[in-house]
């Protein structure tokens, strides 16, 4: 091996490593969106309108973080949490602001995809949590997204 | 953000997959809130259509009669501008609910300008064109959906530029006149129902403790919508009871007065 191609093999190593881990590195919240939105997609065709907006972060796999939320009684909520760790278990439910459990029977959880479905009792601040059940990252990039009609 | 229709394509195999495969979750019946006391994000401030469309299932609204498309006067000072803005953009939501396509146009047309005075334009002028395109073609689904990009590209561009509390004014200005419309309609015809929409503690608190944030926004409308808030706390904080009508009317009232005063120059 000549002394260009031997130089050209030692530098190139690391970057092409680092070319390798760029989804894992460079995985955003964004990622994250764009696997929630699909989750909410055959919604729409329900009449579902989704909010632009997103709100998103890191956990730690066993972590939870709570999103309040206003919501109003007379309108129906659907929420869906996705994140680009495929191999990840996330998942997302919804209780009043006395911590009881508000959300329909039909919400499901699959892999790095959940969904809670609302139909509020009453007008009032509530509480999504969202979790990072298993994931093989140390921080795992999540996005909650939610739709209404 | 990302536009939602881009991932319309990449979907239908996850979808699929998901419908074969998907799982109740179980979870607990109760769970102490508390807990959370330090991952609680800050509540998420609905859109003004959210309300809307929780009126609209109380009885017929004749939304015509709440339009507002009056060009107003030009403000400089970039919190006014911001929370006008805020106001214009709910003023939309509520010309798409009275299906009032001139209307739409001039406020596309207004929201762009306002959008402009605030250093915004740029991220704005594509929403903008398609409010209007949409509005010709009352095409009302899309100009709903393009008054909620509009507004979260706004705030993005705030945000980016670290004009996070310019932001939380276009949210607190679309807030206040959603109430204030949500109030007149309850006030005509009012039911227990209708009232109960105005049960918003938390998010009254939440305006309340960013607006204490804001010293350095020294305006008289800005010290205005702090004493009015204070004043509507104890009329919708009323835990498990009902709200009266006569709170209603009042709360009508203070957010009456405060449309404007955020729209006319001081």
């Amino acid at each position: 091996m000549n002394l260009l191609a031997k130089v050209l093999f030692r530098y190139s190593s690391p970057l092409l490593a680092l070319v390798a881990l760029q989804p894992a590195i460079f995985a955003t919240v964004d990622d994250a969106q764009s696997f929630a939105l699909q989750a909410a997609e055959p919604y729409v065709k329900q009449g579902f309108q989704v909010r632009e907006d997103y709100w998103g972060g890191d956990l730690g796999a066993g972590e939870k973080k709570a999103v309040r939320q206003q919501l109003f009684k007379g309108n129906e909520y659907w929420f869906w949490l996705g994140t680009e760790a495929d191999r990840a278990k996330v998942s997302v439910h919804v209780y009043d602001s006395d911590g009881k459990l508000a959300e329909e029977s039909d919400g499901w959880q699959k892999g790095h995809f959940a969904a809670a479905h609302v139909i509020p009792k009453a007008t009032g601040s509530y509480f999504i949590i969202v979790s990072v059940e298993e994931s093989p990252e140390e921080r795992t990039h999540w996005a909650l997204v939610y739709g209404f009609r | 953000m990302i536009p939602f229709t881009r991932h319309a394509k990449l979907s239908l195999g996850v979808l699929v997959g998901l419908a074969l495969c998907a799982t109740g979750a179980q979870a607990p019946q109760h769970i102490d809130i508390k807990q959370f006391s330090t991952t609680v994000e800050d509540v998420v401030v609905p859109l003004p259509n959210e309300i809307f469309g929780a009126l609209n299932k109380l009885g017929p609204v004749n939304w015509k009669e709440h339009v507002h498309s009056d060009k107003g006067p030009n403000f400089t000072e970039r919190p006014r501008i911001a929370l006008l803005l805020g106001t214009v953009i709910a003023d939309g939501f509520i010309a798409v609910q009275a299906e009032d396509a001139p209307a739409v146009k001039d406020i596309g047309q207004r929201v762009l300008a306002l959008a402009k005075g605030i250093g915004v334009g740029n991220s704005i002028t594509p929403h903008a064109k398609a409010i209007i395109d949409a509005a010709d073609k009352r095409k009302w689904e899309n100009v709903r959906q393009e008054l909620d990009r509009t507004q979260n590209s706004v705030q993005q561009a705030m945000n980016e530029v670290h004009d996070e509390k310019l932001s939380q004014l276009v949210s607190l200005g679309g807030w206040l006149r959603g109430t204030e419309v949500l109030t007149s309609v309850v006030t005509e015809h009012f039911s227990a129902d209708g009232a109960e929409l105005l049960h918003q503690p938390d998010l009254l608190s939440y305006f309340q403790g960013r607006l204490q944030a804001m010293p350095e926004f020294n305006l008289p409308i800005i010290h205005q919508i702090q004493d009015a808030l204070g004043q509507v706390k104890p009329l919708i904080d009323v835990g498990n009871r009902r709200i009266p009508a006569e709170s209603v009317k009042k709360v009508n009232e203070i957010t009456t007065r405060l449309g404007h005063g955020i729209v006319m120059k001081d």
